[in-house]
């Protein structure tokens, strides 16, 4: 956290953003549509914006966002890379999943401005010129996915496990990997993939 | 010819897909675009009394709050639009999760905070939420799609009555969604009266049209672009209302608006699995043969739609019976229309396996064996005679390949340590469907070839699929074809449904191919610049792009020789008709069963289909561990709640809607019989998608039975039913 205070980003984490949405979502008021969503918990952003520099796929951008805009959303909205997915925006599918200094974390689930001083790698950032990554190539060699809407958060999710140590066997892999949800449910080729390419890395 | 067709080349669209590039529904960048987001209702029935919008529209950013009191009048689509009514229209409200505003604001965090600030008062009616609260109202529902829900062969009544062995028994399957992973997302430009829409459809033709009826627009002011679709698995088939609402929104603003369902809308905006309850009455004789089967099925329906997604048509066709009663009753609740959801028929087939198992436990036949014993070999509900069924190679090599002979069948028999161990089976079958579907195959200058059709990548391999036929019948390398799909500019072609794709466009994309092949044969045969000049055209083969006179190779042109000389694209189309059918094949379970904690394991599945031919055994497999996946959380875990109360859902997520992650599941071993279907145009193929999973959730509950001795009939199979 080079670029921002730490008390600035810490300051706007996810769960007070959006808790205006949460107390309405989770309103058991049934005659009517609970509005007094509390304007005090709306007050801090009315739009503001406020500068931001993300580091993405070893390239510096400078955007112009509110706060509570997530890592998510400035990828795809604001920075045009929309490899990276949304299903479920609440940390539950993984279709988000990219590399912060080369963790796996759920890019729904962090605001943008908590991570500029973190390098973020998107699964466009993978490729090297038109080589792909192992994973990549593992991904369409054992037929990983289907509709591949899962498949980025899916890709992102298998560099780290196996740079983690995670991919030592069949059933670690299946652990280690269920946090990224593939509906089509290619499950036991992406399990096979995670394994070669593994394998490939200790080669 | 060169032997393409069949093999597991890798998907064409492989690296589009690992590299982030492909473009789905929201990712399609639109200048000047606004984004909307939906105010759902809070109540299940009654009246909007108060709508205010002035927090919202204070909000900055906030550009429009669009109400019924705004929105031009939208005539209500018959089906693909399944819902009996367009929301936004009046102060009625049908159930909980309709939408009710629509607010639109220059950024998605924006709207999405405008909408809480909506402000709406309802006069409440008191809602019906649960099957079991109304199921003496059930109905005989009339026709829906032309077809009527009782069905009757032979006289079951008197054949139940005089048999010597029945089994009758309830079975149930609760509310499930589909859940795909990417959200329902639809972007609107119009330009004048034109309007063309980014969307997630896995039926564009489909969605043209119901959007044509509800805006009264000619099909052809409007253009539906759906290039790659995250998943639907029934979800997108239908067209659903915020596609309209968004565009008539958008047309109000006069600017292009993006809306994308959020994943709680997703549980009550784009249908589900419909809640069942089946009574079903097995009659035998002592050997085994079935005597008579009567079927009858409660599903929720709506107070505005009608519609039974889930029929019994395998009661009706599976096995050789010659008395049977079907009736798909109905009961109408104040909850959000069902719709197809993947394998529709597992619903009826889950109960019907399920009792075929308890038979063959009855009478002490082995279940694979009862299933021989009654196997149609002709369409009994019909009587006309299968083009090809491989249904006994499938039961036959499936047992081996698990090793069913090894089974003690006495329940509770088989043990490792504290593990019970349990072996169960089922037959797997689903219906396909053929639709009318056309091709446009160009051939360019430079030699290459580019094939069109306005059907849709859902995840099945459609782009490879279509890309290795043409490429095979063209005699090219697959480099050398493109296909793209997913936009109505491209002729009409099949929904990405029913299992419908391979069966209604392979036909058209191997005629086209083969047409084009002769007309570029025929330009090179007649060109006295060409190698080939005066060879018959029979005499001339393709390979590799390449055209050879048959027994003198040395006599040598190419596509794109003969193309460059002719100097204009050659370009066919194919539209080649097939029939609806069924595949069949047989699936067997391992569950290990751990009495002490109550955990249940399905450590090991095999299965053996009979597709008629593959066309690509890598995709085919992709469908069957899918599909295995599905039934594996049909069994076990996907059930949607609803309070009885307020109609609401209250599990619409992904953490406590439970579908199965990797840990879950074993890896599923699959055989083909592969042999084509010669009543099938679609190079022998039928249409096989949603065969895979529809007994597995028998399967399943009948391996428990073997492990346990207690008979489950109410899915899920969670553990608070295995204690």
């Amino acid at each position: 956290m080079t670029d921002e205070p730490a008390p600035e980003s810490s300051a706007h984490t996810r769960r007070t953003v959006l808790k205006s949405t949460a107390a309405a979502a989770a309103g058991t008021v049934v005659a009517s549509h609970h509005t007094s969503v509390a304007s005090a918990e709306t007050a801090h952003t009315g739009g503001a914006r406020t500068r931001v520099t993300l580091s993405v796929n070893g390239e510096r951008h400078r955007i112009a966002i509110e706060p509570r805009v997530t890592l998510l959303d400035a990828l795809r909205d604001r920075l045009g890379l929309t490899g990276t997915k949304k299903g479920c925006d609440r940390g539950e599918c993984g279709a988000c999943t990219v590399l912060a200094d080369g963790e796996r974390i759920k890019s729904c689930l962090t605001l943008a401005v908590m991570r500029q001083g973190a390098e973020i790698t998107t699964v466009e950032g993978l490729t090297r010129g038109d080589d792909l990554h192992p994973v990549q190539e593992a991904f369409i060699r054992h037929d990983a996915f289907q509709c591949g809407a899962c498949t980025p958060g899916q890709i992102m999710s298998a560099v780290a496990c196996i740079d983690e140590g995670h991919a030592g066997s069949e059933a670690e892999i299946r652990e280690w990997m269920s946090g990224n949800l593939c509906r089509c449910a290619a499950y036991q080729n992406i399990v096979a993939a995670v394994a070669d390419a593994a394998e490939e890395g200790r080669r | 010819m060169t032997g393409l067709v069949g093999r597991g080349v890798a998907r064409v669209d492989g690296r589009a897909k690992v590299t982030g590039a492909a473009r789905y529904a929201a990712d399609h960048e639109i200048p000047g675009m606004l984004h909307g987001h939906l105010v759902l209702s809070t109540v299940a029935r009654g009246e909007i009394t108060e709508l205010d919008t002035s927090a919202a529209l204070a909000l900055p950013g906030v550009v429009a709050v669009l109400t019924h009191r705004d929105l031009p009048p939208l005539r209500v689509p018959s089906f693909p639009y399944l819902k009996g009514f367009v929301p936004m229209q009046d102060t009625r409200v049908h159930h909980s999760g309709q939408p009710v505003a629509h607010v639109v604001a220059e950024t998605p965090e924006q709207a999405r905070e405008a909408a809480n600030l909506v402000r709406v008062r309802y006069r409440a009616e008191r809602p019906t939420a649960h099957l079991a609260h109304a199921l003496d109202e059930a109905f005989l529902p009339p026709l829906f799609r032309d077809e009527p829900n009782e069905f009757v062969r032979g006289d079951a009544g008197a054949a139940l009555e005089a048999a010597a062995v029945r089994v009758e028994q309830d079975y149930s399957s609760p509310m499930m969604h589909h859940n795909p992973i990417e959200p329902h997302s639809s972007t609107a430009v119009w330009d004048g009266n034109s309007l063309t829409l980014y969307e997630s459809a896995q039926g564009i033709v489909f969605t043209r049209r119901v959007v044509s009826i509800a805006f009264d627009l000619p099909e052809a002011n409007i253009r539906i672009i759906s290039p790659y679709l995250g998943g639907g698995f029934g979800a997108k088939g239908p067209t659903w209302s915020h596609t309209l609402l968004n565009a008539a929104v958008a047309r109000e603003v006069g600017r292009p608006v993006r809306v994308t369902l959020t994943r709680a809308q997703m549980y009550t905006m784009n249908g589900h699995r419909a809640e069942y309850r089946r009574n079903l009455r097995l009659g035998a004789t002592r050997e085994g043969r079935l005597t008579a089967i009567v079927d009858t099925s409660t599903a929720q329906l709506t107070r505005t739609d009608h519609g039974v997604y889930n029929t019994s048509e395998s009661t009706l066709r599976l096995y050789d019976c010659p008395n049977v009663h079907v009736r798909q009753l109905g009961v109408r609740l104040d909850l959000p229309s069902s719709s197809y959801m993947r394998s529709p028929e597992t619903t009826a087939h889950f109960g019907l396996e399920t009792a075929l198992d308890e038979l063959a436990h009855e009478l002490g036949v082995d279940p694979v064996e009862l299933r021989i014993r009654n196997h149609a070999s002709a369409d009994p509900h019909s009587g006309e005679p299968y083009s090809s069924k491989h249904l006994l190679d499938c039961y036959r090599i499936a047992a081996r390949a698990f090793g069913w002979a090894r089974r003690d069948p006495r329940p509770g028999s088989m043990r490792d340590g504290n593990v019970r161990v349990g072996w169960g089976m089922a037959t797997e079958t689903h219906t396909f469907s053929a639709i009318q579907s056309n091709v446009e195959l160009t051939v360019d200058v430079d030699g290459r070839a580019t094939l069109r059709a306005a059907t849709q990548e859902i995840g099945t391999g459609t782009y490879t699929v279509i890309t290795q036929v043409a490429a095979d019948e063209l005699g090219m390398p697959l480099e050398h074809v493109t296909t793209l799909l997913g936009d109505t500019a491209y002729p009409d072609a099949a929904l990405s449904a029913a299992s419908a794709t391979v069966a209604s466009v392979i036909g058209p994309v191997s005629q086209a191919a083969q047409d084009a092949r002769k007309a570029v044969i025929a330009l090179a045969v007649a060109d006295p610049r060409s190698p080939l000049h005066g060879v018959p055209a029979e005499d001339v083969v393709a390979e590799r792009g390449y055209l050879f006179a048959r027994g003198d190779r040395g006599r040598r042109d190419s596509y794109r020789g003969a193309l460059a000389r002719h100097g204009r694209p050659v370009i066919v189309t194919g539209s080649r008709l097939n029939s609806s059918g069924h595949s069949y094949g047989a699936v067997f379970v391992e569950v290990r069963f751990d009495p002490r904690l109550a955990t249940l394991r399905v450590s090991r599945v095999v299965t053996a289909y009979d597709p008629g031919r593959v066309l690509n055994h890598r995709t085919a497999h992709g469908q069957v561990i899918g599909g295995v996946t599905w039934g594996i959380g049909f069994a076990l875990m996907e059930h949607t709640m609803v309070d009885p109360h307020t109609a609401r859902v209250v599990n619409p997520n992904l953490s406590t809607y439970l579908v199965p992650v990797s840990a879950d599941t074993p890896s599923v071993e699959s055989f083909f019989v592969d042999r084509p279907d010669k009543g099938s145009t679609a190079l022998g193929a039928r249409g096989f998608g949603e065969t895979p999973g529809t007994g597995v959730p028998a399967a399943i509950g009948n391996a428990i039975f073997h492990a346990t001795g207690r008979r489950l009939r109410d899915v899920p199979f969670t553990r608070d039913k295995l204690l």
